[in-house]
């Protein structure tokens, strides 16, 4: 039972994060839990994710119980509330007026039906109120540990958005190549059939740019422009500065944003370095989950990315496969997932049978593979929910519709 | 073929950056003539279907503190280039805060016009911005229909009004009817005027002034009060007025009568 409340100005930022988690996919995970309301959101061809999660005190009040939920499996702590991205957009559409309009707005979760209720509540005495259906489904997630990847920027979103006008909306792709001295980013070029009509931009900073500068490996990494421009829009809505974190080409990437209030993370695969590699959004995917999956499954296949960052790169990914027995807590990444709890039984044998299988598995067990950053500032917290998902991320694939 | 040039100064840059702004909004492709002393924008609608031409001059003095060019040959030491005029205006758009501005031919992969930026930054490093732009060259057998075009003798010229005000007026007219007609005359008189089945517009503008004509003949002969008079598609003068971007001290409109053998 979800039961929360905000006052406008709260309301834009609530909305703003919908409309950057749009950008990646239409639909829309509503996930409460005690440590605040996650929206989650995974593109089909799982080559983005975006979650944002609002903690607690973010709201005006917030109230997450699950007594009426209890059954004899973890799976059903969770909400699992889908939502279509087309019921909820409109819903936050004109962000300005709301937040001049709505005094109060209550979002709660209905007992008995699979219904979330938003209740805007506006001056002159207008209560406006939406019923929005959802499907019951298990959210997906990813874990990505960002804290272990070797490059790590902070930027403000400003000057971001000055290098993005530098792109046509028809560019879906841009490259971003990095040196300790430089940073630079540019059009991918990728199709050399069209290279005859579009133009070649690219904008350069200098170190001294940036809010915080660490390049420990000169790369140059390709991903799609859309997640970018969403994540930046949200970013200057609420004048946070972005964190991007990321590696060698073929590695997730992640964009995030932390404040005290809340949580951005939007993960985001990057193409692959080797020939093979096409430049559709749908092989980006594959390319990525493969070479990911081929790391995870054996060290020496991982001589493919052909960089010497590799057995860096091999030791630090196998290190989640160790994390799952207990004693191998020494990490502080590590400690989030490794913290005492009873439903961690349940998760290291399906993590690690997942890994052991053959090409056929599907997009999502891979990508439970991954690690997620650190909710809040208590790394050593029991964090058994999205353990939860990745345990049964495979059954998300069956939309459980309930009438 | 070289060409290289550089732009420091901020107005120069802010001239250039609205006469490409201009011209994107007049056609998609547009040809760029570059010989020792100037630099030209050409533009060549098929004059049948009343389409725009335009010939812009611009002295390289005036623009760049540094110019270098080789043509294609000795002979004919002049660049003839055809670049979408979109791309370049885009590319321009970033040099609001620019410290300077490098053009140069280029060949990465196939010919380029490489325009690199400077921006100035609130940290000491600055910015580097460069715009990689698709050209073809245009070969020599085709200058011919690209040479400067002679302004037909006309009967009267005159000085226009503020182009906005004409604009506006233009514009309320063009849902009314297609054609619009001009007439001038020597005393300083415009009208814009349209003619339907059922009503007809004029918009006098007096007092406008006229240049020196360049053939005393016509001059002599006229009447002063006597109008010229031109019909012209409302759209394509529209497309003309709202392209106008740079402020021109004087605009001279000199309709030319075109007399049809009967």
């Amino acid at each position: 039972m979800l039961k929360c409340g905000m006052n406008g100005s709260q309301v834009k930022v609530f909305g703003k994060a919908i409309q950057a988690l749009s950008r990646v996919s239409d639909e829309l995970w509503l996930d409460p839990s005690e440590k605040g309301l996650a929206l989650r959101s995974m593109n089909s061809s799982r080559s983005a994710y975006g979650c944002v999660l609002f903690s607690p005190v973010f709201f005006q009040h917030y109230q997450w119980s699950t007594s009426m939920k209890m059954n004899d499996n973890d799976r059903a702590l969770n909400l699992n509330c889908k939502l279509g991205m087309k019921s909820i957009l409109p819903i936050f559409r004109c962000l300005t007026s709301l937040e001049r309009n709505v005094e109060k707005c209550k979002i709660f979760t209905s007992s008995d039906e699979c219904k979330i209720v938003i209740q805007f509540f506006c001056r002159h005495g207008i209560k406006r109120t939406h019923n929005v259906c959802f499907q019951e489904s298990q959210p997906l997630q990813v874990i990505f540990e960002k804290n272990m990847c070797t490059n790590t920027l902070m930027i403000q979103p400003r000057l971001l958005a000055e290098a993005i006008v530098l792109f046509t909306s028809s560019q879906e792709e841009v490259t971003l190549a990095v040196t300790p001295l430089n940073f630079c980013l540019k059009s991918s070029s990728e199709d050399s059939m069209d290279l005859t009509n579009s133009v070649y931009s690219e904008m350069s900073f200098g170190p001294d740019e940036f809010d915080f500068f660490q390049i420990g490996l000169d790369t140059e990494i390709t991903f799609c422009f859309k997640e970018l421009k969403g994540m930046l829009t949200f970013s200057e809505a609420i004048h946070v500065p972005i964190s991007i974190h990321f590696d060698f080409p073929g590695k997730p990437m992640a964009l995030s944003i932390d404040d005290m209030l809340l949580e951005a993370n939007f993960i985001l695969a990057t193409l692959a370095d080797d020939p093979s590699r096409a430049s559709s959004p749908q092989s980006l995917c594959l390319s990525q989950t493969q070479k990911r999956s081929d790391m995870i499954r054996s060290n020496s296949k991982a001589d493919k990315s052909g960089t010497s960052q590799t057995p860096e790169y091999i030791s630090r990914k196998s290190a989640p496969k160790r994390l799952y027995p207990r004693e191998a807590a020494t990490k502080n990444s590590a400690g989030e997932n490794c913290a005492s709890g009873d439903n961690i039984f349940e998760v290291p044998e399906s993590i690690v049978s997942d890994t052991e299988e053959g090409p056929g598995s599907p997009y999502l067990r891979k990508f439970s593979c991954m690690f997620f950053g650190a909710v809040s500032s208590d790394q050593q917290e029991h964090f058994n929910r999205p353990l939860d998902s990745l345990a049964i991320a495979s059954d998300s694939d069956e939309d459980v519709i309930n009438g | 073929m070289k060409f290289r040039a550089k732009i420091v100064d901020a107005a120069c840059l802010n001239q250039f950056t609205r006469v490409s702004n201009m011209i994107a909004k007049l056609a998609k492709t547009c040809t760029l003539r570059i010989s020792p002393n100037k630099l030209n924008f050409i533009l060549s609608d098929k004059l049948a279907s009343g389409g725009v031409s335009m010939w812009c001059e611009l002295e390289q003095e005036n623009f760049f503190s540094e110019f270098q060019m080789e043509g294609v040959s000795a002979e004919n030491n002049e660049i003839y280039l055809e670049l979408t005029s979109e791309n370049l205006s885009r590319a321009l758009k970033t040099t609001q805060n620019a410290r300077s501005l490098k053009i140069k031919l280029t060949n990465k992969h196939f010919p380029c016009l490489t325009i690199s930026v400077e921006l100035l930054s609130v940290s000491s490093s600055s910015r580097i911005v460069t715009h990689d732009i698709p050209i073809t060259i245009i070969p020599r057998r085709l200058w011919k229909d690209l040479r400067e075009p002679s302004v037909p003798d006309s009967d009267v010229s005159i000085y226009l009004p503020v182009l906005k005000t004409m604009r506006s007026v233009v514009e309320k007219m063009k849902n009314i009817s297609n054609h619009l007609i001009i007439e001038a005359n020597l005393n300083g008189d415009l009208n814009l005027k349209i003619e339907t089945e059922l009503v007809c517009i004029t918009t006098h503008f007096k007092d406008l002034g006229n240049p020196p004509l360049a053939s005393e003949n016509t001059s002599q002969n006229r009447n002063p009060e006597e109008m010229a008079e031109v019909h012209i598609d409302i759209k394509k003068l529209l497309q003309f007025l709202a392209g106008q971007q740079v402020n021109p001290t004087k605009a001279i409109c000199s309709p030319v009568h075109i007399a049809l053998p009967s």
